[in-house]
């Protein structure tokens, strides 16, 4: 008895080990993460100071570098104007991608089309391809079809790049879902756009929260090609509002940048907690109503 | 109700002839098992009878319409998956009711048709719940209740037992069989369980590598097995083989002889022997068409005791055939019987039921 049980004592590290293991992780987390948060907290501080000082310390609280939201800045368009129009660029891109991807990936998972196969290798090799290299052939052709400095061609543009690889994405959700599902959707008398409607989509909601994620955010974030192919101020997006800010050689005004940039990342983070609930459902192609 | 008619049906996927040249008919309200091994065609076969999958060649008749191209959702069928293939995100109600929602039925009409059939399956607890959140002896019945609630003509079962505990699988087996003979719908039943078809169905049509190989009532196929795989398939435990015994005749009487064993064939089935008999045949005996004696007696075949089975009722005694040490026969005892290992026996087939096979194309020869 009293064997038996001294060979089950455990030292102090061992007893611990499990929070020990813990604990430096969370360390380990906490160092990486920090020049981030330290950069996000210093943009809050300094969004709402008149001046900082020793690189950290606030002299005064102010809501003067937040002016741009209530009256004409010089020199730049409205600001609720380039909101809109970062909106309407990040939901159409959203859009145009959920609608497409969504029957695109059925098709690649379910019917087996000529040149099935070679489509799928080309997605993978298209994703590998930077797109900035492209940038003369779509000046040309946003031109040809006088989508050139409209707010509609970078999102055909934005969308049309990334239907490729969402569609890849949405064939993985629709992979992991059993044809007997649809099969049984068929003998219960329904046709096959029918099931696809009622059975598939819906338990592909997850993968189509994603590709909405990513899309809002890709199109919201959306910068090289506004700075391209938009021209006039009253079609500029958010992104190119911030470059400008950075660009302006006159003066450079940080408090104005701080809360600018601030604003121009609050949708996306209001938008992801929406949509997380979804990513944390997201386990590589599994999907489970 | 409609009878089923499948001539020449052939199903290929690509090279792989999944099933080969099959003809069987179902007789209006019958119920029938196909039944084989893994990979045989059953599933294939089913989902032919559904529409999912187009016949390569060869014609499906319901009644007398040719309904090779004729989509699912016209067939008027009900079907039963392997895994239930419930819908995840619909409660067990929305479920049942999805049929009946297709052919546009009203409100109150499909609440009382989901909850009447719901209430004869005894799940009419659990209308509101998720499939998930229910075991997995309700989901098939909720699976049975989404085929029979839109009254179908035809039904249409895919193994739907297999995911059951072996008690729930009995009960289940005697449920749906009941049901199938009050409601009188055509039904096929695929399954790869002998005891199942034999048990359920009025005509079993056993595969075997996408052919047909025998098709009759769970008599004819026990009793007449056309070659050794149904032989073997049908039955538990299977059939007994004997191999490498000479048919020879001796005046009047023919006998199978092996070494110092002989049998005589009773005057009876001698008459059925064909003109030419192969050299070497194989006899099959069935594990009670066996008598185990401890002295030597006419038609014994000598060997020792090698393990014994009780099953509670009934006891299956391995014998080791002297000689042929390959060849243990299982053979259940008479009641009341009792052996014990490395006993010396002879043991005594009944030759008015054994079988003999070709060794070589392993068809029957009598
Ligand atoms: N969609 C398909 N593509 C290619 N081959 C297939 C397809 N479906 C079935 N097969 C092949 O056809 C043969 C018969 O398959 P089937 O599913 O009908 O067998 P089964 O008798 O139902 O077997 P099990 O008892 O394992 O379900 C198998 O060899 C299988 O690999
Ligand atoms: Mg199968």
């Amino acid at each position: 008895m009293s064997k038996s049980s001294s060979s089950y004592r455990l030292t102090f590290f061992q007893r611990n080990s499990q929070k020990i293991a813990q604990a430096v992780i969370i360390t380990i987390l906490v160092l990486i993460t920090l020049p981030i948060i330290v950069g996000y907290v210093w943009l809050i501080v300094r969004s709402f100071s008149e001046d900082i000082v020793h690189g950290f310390i606030p002299t005064k609280l102010t809501l003067k570098n937040w002016r741009f939201l209530w009256q004409e800045m010089k020199g730049y368009p409205n600001i609720w104007q380039t909101t809109l129009n970062t909106f309407l660029l990040a939901l159409g891109v959203m859009a145009i991608e959920i609608a497409i991807t969504s029957m695109g990936g059925y098709v690649l998972s379910r019917y087996d089309f000529p040149g099935r196969s070679a489509m799928l290798k080309f997605i993978l090799v298209l994703h590998a391809f930077p797109a900035i290299s492209l940038m003369v052939a779509i000046f040309y052709v946003l031109w040809n079809i006088g989508l050139l400095d409209k707010l509609w061609g970078i999102i055909l543009l934005k969308a049309s790049l990334e239907i490729p690889w969402g569609s890849w994405i949405m064939k993985g959700f629709y992979d992991g879902i059993p044809w007997e599902l649809e099969w049984a959707g068929l003998v219960d008398g329904y046709g096959r756009m029918k099931v696809w409607a009622k059975i598939m989509l819906p338990l592909v909601k997850p993968g189509m929260a994603v590709t909405a994620i990513f899309a809002f955010l890709s199109g919201w974030s959306e910068f090289i090609f506004v700075y391209t192919f938009i021209f006039s101020q009253k079609t500029w997006t958010l992104s190119r509002y911030v470059m400008g800010i950075i660009g302006d050689y006159r003066f450079a005004d940080y408090g104005l940048l701080a809360a600018v940039g601030l604003f121009y990342v609050i949708p996306s983070i209001i938008f992801f907690f929406f949509v997380s609930k979804y990513m944390i459902k997201l386990t590589i192609g599994g999907v489970k109503g | 109700m409609p009878s089923i008619r499948v001539v020449n049906f052939s199903k290929y996927f690509g090279k792989v002839k999944a099933v080969d040249n099959v003809s069987f008919e179902v007789e209006d309200g019958e119920f029938v098992a196909l039944l084989g091994p893994s990979g045989c065609g059953k599933t294939t076969t089913l989902l032919t009878l559904a529409g999912i999958y187009k016949p390569t060649a060869g014609e499906i008749y319901f009644g007398d319409q040719l309904v090779n191209d004729v989509p699912p959702k016209y067939r008027n069928i009900g079907m039963v998956f392997q895994n239930y293939a419930l819908y995840p995100h619909m409660s067990v109600f929305e479920n049942i009711a999805f049929p009946l929602r297709a052919k546009k039925l009203s409100k109150e009409e499909i609440t009382k048709k989901v909850k009447t059939v719901a209430k004869k399956l005894m799940i009419d607890q659990l209308l509101d719940r998720k499939p998930m959140q229910i075991s997995g002896g309700q989901q098939q019945r909720v699976a049975l209740a989404r085929a029979l609630v839109k009254e179908p003509e035809i039904l249409l079962f895919d193994e739907p037992l297999s995911n059951l505990d072996a008690k729930l699988r009995m009960l289940m087996r005697a449920e749906i069989k009941k049901l199938q003979s009050d409601l009188g719908i055509t039904s096929v039943y695929v399954t790869h369980d002998q005891a199942e078809a034999m048990t359920m169905a009025s005509r079993i049509a056993v595969f075997s590598m996408g052919k047909l190989v025998q098709y009759g009532t769970p008599d004819e196929i026990y009793d007449h097995p056309k070659n050794m795989f149904v032989a073997a398939f049908v039955g538990n435990p299977p059939m007994n083989f004997l191999k490498d015994f000479s048919v020879v005749s001796e005046g009047n009487s023919v006998y199978l002889q092996r070494g110092t064993s002989k049998l005589r064939l009773p005057d009876s089935r001698k008459g059925s022997l064909p003109e030419v008999v192969p050299e070497k045949v194989v006899v099959g005996v069935r594990p009670e068409d066996f008598r185990i004696e401890r002295k030597e007696v006419d038609n014994g075949i000598p060997g020792t005791v090698y393990v014994l089975e009780p099953l509670g009722r009934d006891v299956i005694v391995n014998v080791r055939v002297e000689n042929h040490e390959d060849e243990i026969t299982k053979i259940f005892a008479e009641p009341g019987e009792t052996f014990k290992p490395n006993e010396r026996v002879y043991i005594v087939p009944n030759l008015e039921k054994v079988h003999l096979f070709d060794p070589e194309t392993e068809e029957t020869i009598l």
